[in-house]
């Protein structure tokens, strides 16, 4: 029996048989109109950038200007990576009582990793990026030779995602290893006077546009490497995650008291914080999301990296959202865990949801605190902050609140390891609007009206949806209850499956 | 007064509960019994909504309870863990579920004060999270939740599962009890036969999903109907 084969049909089946995959059908449609979306918004970019490049007609301009974006794209890359991506050693629990050795399961989790469709996705940028630069001056087989580089810079990142993630799994304190990394490099091309970054890159991009096997081995070399530490690494991680101690006693349990002034909705509230807080999966991923948010707010407040309009709309809505995304992602999917017990009392439902969006409202103000600096130091105006934190808690927590209806998957709420959760088409649709839609919109809005005007009609639609969250949150909730009984059994049958 | 209409709920082509008419009265207390796969579970969840009938309707005081919500006030239940918020203390849990029903902290403090012995010193005062407890005392912590608003209805899932035998014979004492005081209609499902015997005047028994019999049981009238019919031998 080929292991791997049989490996790679479990992983189809697990999405195909997963109780999200009926709803899947709907959302395909979605999935394909945001794909067919963001791929020609990326084909557009790529071709227009390419254009804009285009017209200098100095070689080594071009040609850095063509590998420049590489980090840029990385970074993007590696935090997409966040909400649609799964480690193996979360994935590898269904086949740890295998009678295949531990080490071949996650060398074939791995692999599947680095095959995974989603990292050609930048190719939509990359190929009408390249056709209009690299074609031109270098010949077709330099463009053949490029894109294979790029293939394997993704597969890198991607790689480097999983190791910093498994870390960071692990202690918090490896965030500061991508930090540190990505930092490093783009601070490197910011200061070429100081290092000489820009020559090193530009041989570094002949070399690849060259097929010179002198920089492609290397490179192929670092994915390698990179490849063999995440599979010792995960193995060792597995049988530690096996062993962990749970917490057996709690030396203080908080009580939040003075919401009981709030009579139900500050107990769900209560209920809230108790879950992020006390939750080894929320915990975790509010932590690397706040870390991430105040590491990016500073980096834009206090250094240059971030000055262009672009990136400072991409750091301000990145903290808006970002922070909404993590907390309301799985919205209810926790709630799997328990769902029976809340189904049997009355509009229970409803509180939870009214009590969440007050909830992810003011999670709102850390990173509209995080990022006074900027204002203050004018690099971002307050309208303009104002704006995308209304824009975030209005219009992106109504596309989120959405997938209250559609997420029936339970997800275990105190392991790192976790029996297989994937990611369903409509989160990944509902997700990719969430964040990718702010900053679409924005840049269009802004050429169309003018930067206050664009400022102004963000903050009017953010406060609409703010002002009607009762009303849509009702509605929210009563096709909740029209389906409930659908989205019941599925998370017993997820719960059951753990 | 309980009543299940033409009932029926089908798993595939099995057919997992399938009920022409039957009748709880107010303040009874009844117990179902029957095999693995009979149909008890699944009927209590029809019961509490949580599953849909394929055909049929259980009605609490008259009202559909897949069509309106006001069952819930007045009617309390634990199937299984999934009843259970599991990263909360088991007094945080209490006072969670009391507020639900409008009890003040003072009032669950005062109505916890009944179970004491039930919990016998191992529930509650042990900062310890609910997903940290034993089976038995997850089981002990997810029914009183179910009794503490003093619901009208109670339903409870092999409320003897997990427990050791003094809690088993204190929660016979407790069901009976909280029954004749707040005339209340208890239901449990037990493969306990004795158990279920002990306390229960009505027992209905479960096969295929079909209610074959409606036993009186006075006296423990109904103990060698059941052992007949389980083939229980001495």
């Amino acid at each position: 029996m080929n292991i791997f084969k049989e490996l790679w049909k479990q992983g189809k089946l697990a999405s195909k048989r997963n109780p999200m995959f009926d709803k899947s059908k709907t959302a395909k449609i979605w999935i394909y109109i945001g794909v067919a979306f963001w791929a020609g918004y990326l084909i557009f970019l790529g071709v227009m950038l390419g254009v804009a490049l285009r017209g200098e007609h100095v070689y080594r301009s071009q040609l850095f200007g063509t590998l420049v974006l590489i980090p840029f794209i990385m970074v993007i890359d590696f935090l997409m990576r966040f909400p649609f991506q799964q480690t193996p050693t979360q994935e590898v629990k269904p086949y740890l009582l295998l009678p295949v050795h531990k080490q071949r399961i996650i060398d074939f989790l791995l692999i599947r990793s680095g095959l995974d469709t989603f990292n050609l996705f930048w190719f939509f940028f990359f190929i009408p990026f390249g056709c209009v630069t690299v074609v031109g001056y270098f010949g077709i087989l330099s463009l053949i030779s490029y894109l294979l580089c790029i293939w394997i810079l993704i597969l890198i990142n991607n790689y480097w995602h999983l190791l910093c993630r498994t870390l960071m799994n692990e202690n918090l304190v490896w965030l500061l290893l991508p930090i540190l990394f990505y930092g490093g490099i783009i601070s490197l091309i910011f200061i070429p006077k100081k290092f000489p970054a820009a020559n090193i890159l530009l041989n570094i991009g002949e070399g690849y546009l060259n097929f010179n096997l002198l920089y492609i081995i290397p490179t192929i070399g670092i994915g390698v490497l990179l490849w063999i530490i995440c599979s010792k690494l995960m193995k060792k991680l597995v049988y530690k995650e096996i062993n962990r101690v749970d917490d057996t006693k709690i030396k203080h349990l908080s009580e939040y008291q003075f919401l009981d002034r709030y009579g139900l909705l500050g107990e769900f509230f209560r209920l809230e914080l108790k879950m992020l807080f006390r939750n080894r999966a929320t915990k975790m991923s509010m932590r690397v999301i706040f870390i991430c948010v105040i590491a990016f707010c500073g980096v834009m407040s206090f250094t240059p990296v971030y000055n262009d309009a672009f990136g400072k709309f991409f750091v301000t809505t990145y903290a808006f959202c970002a922070v909404g995304v993590t907390l309301l992602q799985r919205i209810m999917a926790f709630e799997g865990n328990y769902i029976d017990g809340l189904m049997v009392r009355k509009e229970c439902i409803l509180t939870l949801l009214k009590a969440k969006y007050n909830l992810a409202t003011l999670f709102v103000i850390l990173p509209f605190c995080l990022l006074i600096p900027a204002i203050i130091k004018a690099k971002i105006t307050l309208l303009f902050v104002v704006s995308v934190a209304s824009f975030c808690s209005g219009f992106v927590y109504f596309l989120l609140f959405q997938l209250a209806v559609y997420n029936t998957e339970t997800v275990p709420l105190n392991t790192k390891i976790a029996a297989r959760q994937s990611t369903s088409s409509m989160q990944k649709v509902i997700t990719f609007a969430a964040l990718l839609f702010p900053m679409g919109i924005y840049p269009i809005m802004e050429w169309a009206c003018g930067q206050k005007i664009g400022d102004s009609i963000l903050l009017f639609i953010g406060l609409a949806f703010i002002l009607t969250s009762n009303i849509w949150l009702r509605n929210i909730y009563q096709r909740f209850m029209a389906r409930r009984y659908k989205n019941m059994e599925d998370f017993r049958d997820s719960r059951n499956n753990e | 007064m309980i009543e299940i209409n033409n009932l029926i709920k089908n798993f595939g082509e099995k057919t997992a509960v399938n009920i022409e008419h039957f009748q709880i009265q107010d303040g009874q207390m009844l117990g179902l019994v029957g095999n693995n796969g009979a149909g008890k579970t699944t009927l209590f969840r029809l019961a509490l909504d949580l599953l849909e009938a394929d055909q049929g309707n259980v009605t609490i005081e008259g009202v559909d309870v897949s069509k309106s919500e006001e069952w819930k006030k007045t009617t309390g239940a634990f199937i299984d863990d999934g009843f259970l918020i599991d990263y909360l203390s088991p007094e945080e849990f209490f006072y969670f579920s009391g507020r639900l029903y409008g009890l003040s902290k003072e009032d669950i403090d005062e109505r916890l004060k009944e179970f004491e012995h039930f919990m016998s010193g191992e529930v509650i005062g042990q900062k310890k999270l609910i997903r940290n407890y034993s089976a038995g005392n997850k089981q002990k912590i997810g029914i009183i939740s179910a009794m503490l608003h003093y619901p009208q209805v109670l339903i409870l899932d092999e409320p003897f599962n997990f427990l050791d035998p003094t809690s088993q014979s204190l929660i016979k004492h407790l069901l009976k009890k909280y029954n004749e005081e707040h005339q209340a209609t208890v239901i449990i499902s037990s493969h306990n036969l004795n158990h279920t015997v002990d306390i229960c005047p009505k027992i209905a028994l479960l096969e295929k999903g079909i209610i074959i019999k409606d036993l009186v049981n006075e006296n423990n009238s109904a103990e060698k109907e059941l052992e007949e019919y389980f083939n229980v031998e001495e």
